[in-house]
């Protein structure tokens, strides 16, 4: 199948996400999609496997135009899309999702169960992965769940094949057998599109290449005629950006700020580390590696066990946020929109709240006061705005994060955990916020970045923290800082060799 | 130059009439059909009665603004008002002291409000059903103490008790009743209180986004809470008055479709039903219209028994119109 996009806009009110796009894929042929996050590319596959419509452009199938007004219809015309959050629904069971809404029936109108766990079965057999398709998926592992997903797609015939990051979760013995099958159907004529950042998957798997930067399609070609190198500085486009940052100063001091020592919560275990004034420390691990949790915990949001210091002081683990906040922690939330942001309440408000939160006394909020400090962090961290009595979903994605980072900074934070804080954040106001952490470090703020974006790690952090499975795996020093190294980690490869030695060392002996 | 300015002044100004306090717009539409149907309307005789008519359900309607507000609801506000009011004439029967009724009325409203915020905060119950739950249970309960009579206001208090709802302050020539002060006061208080503290900014964040709002360091459980308790003393304070207005409470009749009223003048003043919107001043108009209406209907002849239909279908169109709004911003 011959897909061809022309001429692609799509705009979300003033944010033009896609910005007149033309995209090319012939059967056959795997075409990895690059771009930094927020670059366009999900978008781009959202309006080829008809989520919503483009506001301009069009689409045309061997040659024909179609217009999608629903995800269905793509569906009918053999485009699948898989797509990057798990979207699973976990009270049900793997087949019932795998066949939900295309459910197979018999002559009566039930379900037609037994032929939908066999073709279940049939192509987890495939893909040689040991899933029962009528487990619960609430008992799935993340890595599982991803699977289901990409099996979803493959139970039914099609024609071409979205995988936005499929692989994040995965082992690489996983993602291995994923690329045999994706060969597979590649000679019966079935093309890909593959969205991912880790290179050595890229230029193992794909053929072609197609860049995105800002909405803009920059770069096509041939992986055969490319290196890493080339590839990682059209996504980024920023060479004097990058070096800019690559001479980062570390301003870390000898008092600790922060230390921690055995923790151990939901998902991860015996964490130990000491954060100085400062530095900045990047936490990262992939999805299920108790990331997530671990920054939860460090805030008080979940509960954990082990032993805190705050400065030198004892901090209960099975304390609250409110605790935590007294004692100094803020955190930036990941998912800002759901975790972040309170949306109906006024800029002025949501800048406001964790100040009210620890410092605020008295009876009455006075109006002066609010407009007092808010004025102050617009300055300190130049957020645009028109009127802060608005709303805060006024506002661009980046200058909301700036008002929840001004909320912490206004509540006196000493020890700050950013996590992930530039998700849907478009690139010049990530370079901004990346700016905006340093100097937080030059003030003598304690900083850890939780983050699973290389580029965002080697920006900011000083030194880095890798979490696999819920252990600390490695400790990188800012040198030790690479793509290669944080990946090789992150994926537990290093683990995967150790067995492997001890299994040759057994055999020899 | 400057007209250009007005003119667009004029038309923001319009904007933000129509989408964020169309309840302005629609008290004045109500004001005139009000005039037009009842030329006597504008008489203080008139007004005053409408005020004293919406102080036992407005003054609830403060407590409910703010647990929509914080995302929740609750039914169960008029079985409140029914078992605190009967109760609290068997305890100023045997005291004679309209003070203690009153404390006990207080009472009795914290504790079946901190009931409900807990079944809420702690027993993470839908508030919907945690409030229809007691809802059955104080009305069961009122029921069966009163076996079917009313509760009545003995003989020797009488006379003192009535003023709580009788009773008035001259000014000049008007009269202005107690009722109206309180409902008046109470207003300005939960205005404040929303506008302008801790505590309603939290009510705001949570009804917003709860995750976010416990992100920020809010105690969303001890908000829960205290919206419900909050609610339940203000169902106290209006169970006394309203004991005070009839003097003889039928169990099974007080306070009947309260919920549905104060709801819908909630709803009326343009508080958003799914929480973090909503301002007290909206819900004090509202409230009062909710009974302008009802004024009108009854100089229309609309028989009282489709007064249910009438809260029903204001409920439905004031939240659709809500809708609409949002859809258009």
């Amino acid at each position: 199948m011959l897909v061809e996009m022309k001429g692609i806009v799509k705009t979300f009110g003033p944010v033009v996400a896609v910005d007149h796009v033309d995209f090319t894929v012939h059967p056959g042929e795997i075409r990895g999609l690059l771009g930094e996050n927020g670059a366009g590319k999900t978008t781009l596959m959202n309006v080829l496997a008809g989520t919503f419509p483009p506001t301009e452009g069009e689409i045309y199938i061997d040659g024909k135009k179609v217009q999608f007004s629903n995800s269905m219809q793509a569906i009918k015309m053999g485009i699948r899309f898989i797509h990057q959050e798990i979207s699973l629904c976990n009270d049900l069971k793997v087949f019932e999702n795998m066949f939900l809404a295309e459910e197979i029936l018999l002559p009566n109108g039930l379900l037609n169960k037994k032929e939908m766990i066999k073709r279940a079965s049939e192509v987890f057999n495939r893909m040689q992965v040991n899933i029962n398709p009528e487990e619960l998926v609430w008992n799935l592992q993340p890595a599982e769940k991803q699977l289901v997903e990409i099996a979803r797609a493959l139970l039914f015939k099609s024609d071409l094949i979205i995988m936005d990051e499929p692989s994040t979760a995965l082992t690489t013995r996983d993602i291995e057998r994923l690329f045999v099958i994706m060969r597979q159907l590649k000679s019966e004529g079935v093309s890909f599109i593959y969205i991912s950042h880790k290179m050595p998957e890229l230029f193992e798997v794909c053929d072609t290449f197609s860049v995105m930067r800002d909405g803009k399609l920059v770069a096509e070609g041939n992986f055969s005629d490319v290196n890493e190198q080339e590839i990682t500085e059209l996504m980024i486009g920023r060479q004097l950006a990058e070096e800019e940052f690559s001479h980062k100063p570390c301003y870390r001091t000898d008092e600790i700020a922060l230390s921690v020592r055995n923790l151990s919560g939901p998902g991860f275990q015996n964490i130990s580390f000491d954060l100085h004034r400062g530095e900045i420390i990047a936490i990262t691990g992939l999805q299920g590696s108790g990331r997530d949790s671990l920054a939860d915990a460090l805030f008080g949001a979940i509960p954990s066990t082990g032993e805190i210091e705050i400065f030198g002081k004892k901090i209960n683990p099975e304390s609250g946020i409110i605790e935590r906040m007294k004692s100094g922690i803020a955190m930036v939330p990941r998912s800002r929109k759901e975790r972040g942001i309170l949306n109906d309440l006024s800029i002025y408000d949501n800048l406001y709240m964790a100040y009210l939160n620890t410092k605020f006394k008295g009876l009455l909020i006075q109006p002066k006061d609010q407009k007092e400090r808010f004025k102050r962090q617009q300055e300190s961290l130049s957020i645009k705005t028109d009127d802060p009595k608005n709303p805060i979903t006024s506002l661009s994605g980046g200058n909301q994060q700036k008002i929840i980072l001004g909320r912490w900074l206004e509540a006196d934070a000493e020890i700050i955990l950013f996590d992930n804080p530039t998700q849907g954040i478009d690139v010049g106001t990530k370079f901004e916020i990346y700016h905006l952490i340093i100097n937080l470090a030059k003030q003598g703020k304690a900083i850890i970045v939780f983050s699973s974006e290389f580029p965002e790690i080697f920006k900011v952090a000083d030194s880095c923290i890798v979490l696999f499975k819920g252990n600390i795996n490695a400790r990188l020093s800012r040198e030790e800082i690479t793509e290669r190294n944080i990946m090789y980690y992150s994926t537990g490869a290093n683990l995967e060799a150790e067995k492997n030695d001890k299994c040759d060392s057994k055999k020899l002996s | 130059m400057t007209s250009v300015i007005q003119k667009n002044s004029l038309k923001s100004f319009l904007k933000k009439l129509v989408t964020q306090y169309s309840y302005w717009l629609s008290f004045f539409m109500l004001l005139i059909l009000a005039v037009a149907v009842n030329t006597s309307f504008l008489r203080w005789s008139n007004i005053s009665n409408i005020f004293v008519q919406t102080a036992t359900t407005g003054i609830i309607a403060l407590g409910m603004t703010m647990i929509i507000s914080a995302g929740q609801i609750d039914i169960s506000v008029g079985a409140q008002v029914a078992i605190i009011s009967g109760l609290g004439i068997v305890v100023l029967n045997r005291t004679n002291n309209i003070l203690i009724m009153f404390l006990f009325c207080m009472g009795l409203g914290f504790i079946i409000g901190l009931c409900n915020g807990l079944l809420v905060s702690k027993g993470r119950m839908p508030a919907m059903i945690a409030t229809l739950a007691t809802q059955s249970i104080c009305r069961s309960l009122i029921n069966q103490l009163g076996q079917g009579g009313p509760f009545t206001v003995s003989d020797v208090n009488y006379g003192s008790f009535r003023k709580v709802a009788a009773g008035y302050v001259p000014l000049g020539n008007f009269r202005i009743p107690y009722p109206m002060l309180m409902f008046i006061g109470f207003s300005l208080l939960f205005g404040l209180i929303m506008s302008r503290t801790k505590l309603g900014k939290h009510i705001y964040a949570v009804g917003s986004n709860q995750t976010s709002a416990r992100l920020a360091g809010v105690n969303v459980e001890r908000i829960q809470n205290l919206v419900f308790i909050i609610t339940g003393l203000l169902c106290g304070f209006s169970g006394w008055l309203y004991a005070s207005r009839v003097m003889a409470v039928a169990a099974a009749s007080a306070g009947n479709g309260y919920e549905m009223e104060v709801i819908a003048s909630v709803a009326i003043g343009g508080t958003a039903m799914t929480g973090g919107r909503g301002q007290i001043i909206g819900t004090f108009l509202g409230a009062l219209m909710f009974k302008i209406i009802n004024n009108i209907l009854t100089m229309a002849n609309v028989p009282t028994f489709l007064n249910g239909a009438i809260s029903g279908l204001i409920i439905i169109v004031a939240v659709l119109m809500q809708n609409v709004q949002n859809k258009s911003k």
